[in-house]
């Protein structure tokens, strides 16, 4: 198959990059490892998009123009659900099953070619694009792009290529979440009171000590409640590393057995709880940090902390670090001034260029930054810039100028209005 | 038992062990919830407090009246003393 662009993941990123790019007008293919699109809020369960809109207003205004606002609206129109504010932040809560609709319906109105339970094994140069490998169950096909996004999450592309990566040690990475829905739930869900009997549980020797990481929210459908689940990432007695297989078998094991019995716990234990069950697994737990690029910028906590501007700037910081490296709840950090950061289009580009952009978690950034920009809503944003960057590199179009191509396309960022 | 079990007292710890991001000078009537408490932030608290004052706060206590500002909360703990 000959494409423009080729897409690699269809999480947050992959998904808005290929939309974009599809909606110029060139062939554009999706690879995606499962049989639905959203990744981590599709797949993992992740069931609030937060980074959609500004910080330290009193309102949710969108910050980034364009694909944010326009999947926002599509989850607002099927959930009936409006924005909620949690502590100092608006986010949105969204359905995994709504999303998979909203991701099916974007792809089929711009023509996205999907290539579902698949993945990529090899890249190399051709010519002036690109020659991928990808790999469906054993069956191996070779992909022509004249230009690539990598949207893995894990920036797969810059461990094929061998280009300069990096992966945070393991004690300071993000710790994963493993997230499961709940059914059979009557009246309110108090989630203090129930955290507070998860407490008595641990202390009372009833629960494991990783039950402490679970909290419970409403999904908005009635009697349903998800439940998320922060561990160590050190279930396999190593350190955590989310890119071993290994570790990874450790650690949906034992998300799979606290969930579980926590579950039976206040089955036993809570008003309203005497029905509830397990509902639904996730299809793998949400990894919140593994590798990432180290391209022509990289974006740093201190330029988060400083309201840093950039010329090149294609979308604006929309969520505050938050750091999960333990899993004991988050601790966010806010721009000292309020002022946010503006995410510069060199932290989309790879030093190897030719028409190689990266969006997403794995964008170029460091691990302070990181612990930002790696929400959905975020990742909309840096999607949408990659996708249109890389439909220009492949109509032979400067991608230096894609800062001003996303303005004319999408107006300007109202996240960097101030 | 702590002497330190007064709305000061409650900030100074909440602040120290990272419960919740709070200025030193926040009131002893602030809504710690809007100031970023979560239900994760309650369970860690429910533990801290165990540790600092020796009252195991259970769920009847786990509510915005008995914990939701450093004044209720340090009545709730003294209430247990």
């Amino acid at each position: 198959m000959t494409v423009d662009v080729l897409v690699v993941g269809g999480g947050s990123a992959g998904l808005a990059a290929a939309v974009t790019a599809a909606r110029q007008g060139g062939a554009v293919a999706l690879v995606e490892r499962h049989g639905v699109l959203g990744g981590m809020g599709t797949a993992s369960l992740v069931h609030s998009f937060c980074g959609l809109y500004r910080l330290g207003r009193d309102q949710p205004e969108l910050a980034n123009p364009g694909m944010p606002g326009e999947i926002e609206q599509r989850m607002r129109r099927r959930s009936g659900i409006d924005p909620v504010r949690m502590g100092k932040v608006w986010v949105l809560p969204q359905h995994p099953v709504d999303f998979v609709r909203i991701a099916d319906e974007l792809v089929e109105e711009s023509g996205v070619e999907t290539r579902y339970h698949s993945e990529l094994i090899g890249i190399e140069r051709r010519g002036a694009g690109w020659l991928a490998e990808l790999v469906c169950r054993g069956r191996r096909e070779a992909v022509a792009a004249a230009a690539l996004v990598d949207a893995s999450g894990d920036a797969v592309v810059a461990d094929l290529l061998g280009a300069e990566s990096k992966l945070s040690e393991p004690a300071r990475l993000q710790r994963p979440a493993y997230v499961f829905g709940v059914n059979g739930v009557a009246g309110e869900l108090p989630p203090l009171v129930i955290g507070a009997a998860i407490v008595a549980g641990v202390r009372e020797g009833d629960l494991p000590e990783a039950a402490r990481g679970l909290h419970f929210r409403t999904s908005g459908r009635p009697g349903e409640v998800f439940g998320t689940l922060d561990l160590s990432g050190e279930e396999a007695g190593a350190g955590y590393d989310p890119t071993d297989p290994r570790c990874l078998a450790a650690l949906e094991g034992r998300g799979r057995e606290v969930a579980e019995r926590v579950t039976a716990f206040l089955r036993e234990r809570q008003e309203g709880w005497a029905a509830a069950y397990i509902s639904h697994w996730p299809m793998r737990a949400g990894v919140r940090e593994s590798r990432r690029w180290l391209g022509r910028a990289v974006l740093s906590g201190a330029e988060l902390m400083a309201g840093a501007r950039h010329d090149d700037d294609i979308a604006a910081v929309s969520w505050p670090m938050e750091f999960r490296e333990t899993p004991r709840g988050p601790k966010l950090r806010f721009p000292e001034s309020g002022r946010v950061a503006g995410i510069p289009f060199a932290a989309l580009t790879p030093r190897a260029g030719g028409g190689l952009f990266v969006a997403g978690r794995c964008l170029s950034c460091d691990h302070d930054a990181q612990a930002s920009i790696r929400v959905m809503g975020t990742c909309f944003a840096t999607g949408q810039a990659a996708g249109l960057a890389a439909a220009r590199a492949a109509a032979g179009e400067d991608p230096a100028a894609t800062p001003a191509a996303l303005a004319a396309a999408f107006g300007p960022v109202p996240g960097l209005a101030d | 038992m702590d002497p330190a079990c007064d709305a000061d007292g409650i900030v100074a710890m909440l602040r120290d062990e990272g419960i919740v991001e709070l200025p030193a000078d926040f009131p002893a009537d602030g809504d710690l919830f809007a100031a970023g408490m979560d239900s994760m932030a309650v369970m860690q608290l429910i533990v801290v407090v165990e540790e600092h004052h020796g009252v195991a706060l259970g769920p009847a206590e786990a509510t915005r009246e008995s914990l939701g500002t450093p004044a209720r909360l340090a009545a709730t703990i003294r209430a247990r003393q």
